[in-house]
């Protein structure tokens, strides 16, 4: 069953996808995009070095923490497909964020659709001194096997280590000759933490394997199904009103990974259309289930603050024959939802006159790229401005919808930084914003006379007040904000109590780069 | 607590290494010397010529089986004329990782102070390659081998290998690390050889601790399992080895060399070609094949 569906999608052409899923993995962030994770200017100016193919990974002389392939969440996540057991393949220590299932999940109430029947298949091969020299292939058939026999999943996932990368054990091999006799789909994940500077390699070689090893080739196209991957960033709540919206429609929602089955994942290339939550990390996806199954994609908008929720819905419409149904629900949505926008507005407007710079009030957002895109035009909803902003990092896959950002909101300045706290609070300081938003895993203890807020919140909150997405999460987030500038009492607090982390002729330095190798290559260095 | 000589003897691979290093520790051993000879190799040869051809069990195969109960007799074994035979041991070819083999073997020893309990007067650790990786490296990090030496013939491969390990020593040897004490010249046939492996010393400021020729009796020793010393003790080619197991015990000479860098290996190695041609004829007149 192949249809093109290209004309219809505005995909962009196949080769330059760079997916080959006769390769064991994917290529890196690095490779395939030019994926950074620093940089500090204009955005017009990334814009540029990007279009020019300057964009280039570089160091930190002093790095205060990082992320790992296999621990920056990809392991929680997998960990919580349901029928499947995930089999890490490494010294014991590399398991231990499988624990945090507990912690991300467990204050979700099924009663809200968290599955009850979950429990974490999680197994280890508990690599010692003697599987490095010596080599662990029999220690990882024995996990298979043992995986097997006490959970019967559908599939079992082998996620790679740093451990099994350098002694170079063969995966694959161990794989080919056990698969014969083991009823679940065995699924290598090759996210070894050394790979790649950018975290989001991990997640790439995620969808390389389920592309490669349980995606089912369509046996009958689901006109009604819609393939929703989403982030962790996102809350529970935000997955309820996707499925209000798309249920509104008459259509199903396809939420993968997490607790979702392996079926759901086999049934990928039947889908209508997969549709974005977070552009960059599920491009891989999107654009591999299009090259091989012809099942469209877009890449933009995401469903954040009204214009966009309503254009991405329209997209969704354009894909499932919805076209009227969705100018129908938009109609009804913006009738109970923009009287609270409005009055949002408002309230937003009188505080501009107690704004930092007296005319309008100024956030600084860290977010991730895919969520600067579409959050900035938001802001610009809610009538304040971002001047400056943060992505944890950035590569080649949004150009033209950064450049349309660009247009819209005016440029402004952009750092590009993977949990590095000391240049964020300089530019917080430097940029003196009326609330500076941070990511809730990136910790960093800000002190403003103005205000701090969580940018997001992640997926285990299940409460309402933390949802951001489609129309009711666009009024609560805007809620959520004015909620931090009317109360400083946190950082009227933090600032007596507790002094400033950071040394003056570090905070002085003009670039808040100063420890790093620069991302692009300039005419000329900044700062020193 | 007497002093203990630790020696490491590098070099590139089947170039003759384990002959040298056993003919060495046989060599010394015969004097009268108290010595301990630890084989750095996954292919867990090195001391077979002093066990009569057989293979002993190896540190990491033993640890494998008895981790934390292992008792250093199981591993340290007798061979001819009482020399202490260890065998590192390591993974079957194209598994696993021999480097963190090296590390774990010799760790175990240093751990279990194996040195300070059979109170031998020399060590010499027969180290497989080029320093190709960290593991590679151990005897030549602090707290292991003092002097080094390398085994290569004129091959230009094995002068690569050799430069190789120079650059090894000179990274390590600012942290206390081992000094380079000469190459041993081996498979030495005609004088142009010679000649190359001077040369190599001159440009790496580094010395020759002796040269020893080719010879059908160290093969034929090689194949009743034994040592040119132990099978065939009148031999001119066992005094080869006498002189040369002197020298090393004797040599007071360490220092860094200085390698070449690829390029300048690269141009010295080109200058020889024309040079050799000419040397070999001189030597033994037109080619004949």
């Amino acid at each position: 069953m192949k249809e093109n569906n290209g004309e219809k999608c505005g995909c962009k052409e196949k080769s330059d996808f760079g997916i080959d899923l006769s390769k064991k993995t994917c290529p890196t962030r690095e490779q395939r995009a030019n994926g950074i994770n620093l940089f500090f200017g204009k955005a017009s100016e990334l814009l540029e070095n990007a279009k020019a193919g300057n964009l280039k990974c570089s160091d930190r002389k002093f790095q205060q923490s990082g992320g790992c392939l296999l621990n920056f969440y990809l392991a929680v996540r997998v960990a919580t497909i349901r029928d499947a057991a995930i089999i890490f393949n490494g010294p014991v220590g590399c398991s231990s964020t499988a624990l945090g299932f507990n912690e991300y999940f467990r204050l979700i109430p099924p009663e809200l659709g968290r599955p009850s029947d979950y429990e974490l298949h999680w197994l280890t091969t508990n690599l010692s001194e003697d599987d490095v020299v010596f080599g662990a292939k029999d220690k990882l058939t024995k996990a298979i096997i043992e995986a097997e026999e006490r959970y019967s999943p559908k599939a079992i996932f082998i996620l790679t280590t740093c451990v099994t990368g350098i002694i170079g054990e063969d995966i694959e091999g161990t794989v080919s000759e056990i698969q014969k006799d083991i009823n679940a789909t065995i699924v290598p994940i090759h996210c070894e933490g050394v790979r790649s500077r950018i975290i989001q390699t991990g997640y790439d070689a995620f969808w390389h394997a389920v592309l490669k090893y349980l995606v089912k080739e369509p046996e009958k196209r689901q006109d009604d199904l819609v393939n929703i991957a989403s982030m962790l960033s996102y809350t529970w709540q935000d997955r309820l009103e996707v499925q209000r919206l798309l249920g509104e429609l008459g259509l199903r929602v396809n939420f993968i990974p997490e607790f979702s089955t392996v079926d759901q994942l086999e049934q990928l290339a039947e889908a209508a259309v997969t549709a974005p939550i977070c552009p960059t990390f599920t491009d891989y996806l999107s654009k591999g289930l299009y090259q091989e199954f012809d099942v469209p994609y877009f890449m933009y908008p995401n469903p954040v603050g009204i214009k966009n929720t309503d254009n991405w819905l329209r997209q969704i419409g354009k894909f499932t024959g919805k076209e009227e149904e969705v100018e129908e629900l938009i109609f009804k949505e913006h009738k109970k939802w923009i009287p609270k926008l409005k009055s949002l507005k408002k309230e937003f407007k009188k505080l501009n006159k107690v704004s930092n710079d007296g005319d309008k009030l100024n956030l600084l957002g860290s977010l991730g790229q895919g969520r600067l895109i579409t959050q900035l035009p938001y802001f610009d909803e809610l009538g304040v401005k971002a001047s400056s902003a943060m992505a944890q990092d950035f590569d080649e896959l949004l150009l033209d919808e950064l450049e349309e950002v660009i247009e819209n909101v005016g440029d402004f300045d952009i750092m590009v930084n993977t949990f590095q706290s000391g240049e964020q609070i300089h530019i917080t300081n430097k940029t003196n914003p009326d609330i500076a938003l941070t990511c809730p895993l990136q910790g960093g203890a800000w002190k403003l006379n103005s205000s701090v807020a969580r940018l997001h919140a992640v997926r285990g909150d299940p409460t309402i007040q933390s949802a951001q997405i489609g129309y009711s999460g666009s009024i609560a987030y805007g809620n959520f904000l004015l909620q931090a500038l009317k109360n400083t009492s946190y950082q009227r607090i933090m600032i007596e109590k507790t002094g400033i982390a950071y040394q003056d002729w570090y905070l002085n330095q003009p670039d808040p780069l100063y420890f790093a190798e620069k991302g692009v290559e300039k005419g000329k260095e900044k700062g020193k | 607590m007497k002093k203990i000589k630790e020696i490491a003897i590098y070099g590139k691979g089947g170039i003759g290494k384990s002959t040298t290093t056993s003919n060495i520790s046989a060599a010394l051993s015969d004097t009268g010397y108290s010595v301990m000879q630890v084989g750095c190799d996954p292919k867990s040869d090195s001391t077979n010529t002093l066990t009569g051809g057989k293979s002993i069990p190896t540190v990491l195969e033993s640890l494998r089986k008895r981790r934390g109960n292992l008792k250093v007799e199981d591993v340290v074994i007798e061979g001819f004329n009482g020399i202490y035979c260890v065998e590192a041991g390591g993974p079957e070819p194209g598994v696993g990782c021999a480097g963190r083999g090296i590390i774990t073997a010799v760790e175990f020893l240093k751990q279990e102070d194996v040195y300070e309990k059979y109170s031998p007067d020399i060590v010499l650790y027969d180290v497989l390659g080029d320093v190709v990786c960290g593991g590679f490296a151990m005897p030549i990090r602090e707290g292991v081998a003092d002097q080094v030496y390398t085994v290569s013939s004129a091959d230009f491969m094995a002068i690569y290998a050799a430069n190789n390990l120079f650059k090894g020593i000179k990274k390590y040897s600012t942290g206390g690390g081992a000094l380079f004490s000469g190459i041993i010249a081996n498979s030495i046939s005609f004088a142009a050889q010679k000649e190359i492996l001077k040369d190599f010393a001159d440009q790496t400021k580094s010395t020759i601790a002796g040269f020893v020729p080719r010879s059908l009796t160290v093969t034929q020793a090689e194949l009743s399992g034994k040592t040119t010393i132990e099978s065939d003790p009148e031999s001119t080619q066992a005094d080869v080895y006498r002189e040369l197991a002197k020298a090393i015990y004797n040599n007071k000479e360490e220092y860094v060399p200085s390698p070449l860098e690829s390029d300048e290996l690269k141009n010295w190695a080109g200058s020889w070609s024309d040079k050799l041609l000419e040397l070999k004829k001189k030597d033994e007149g037109e080619f004949k094949i």
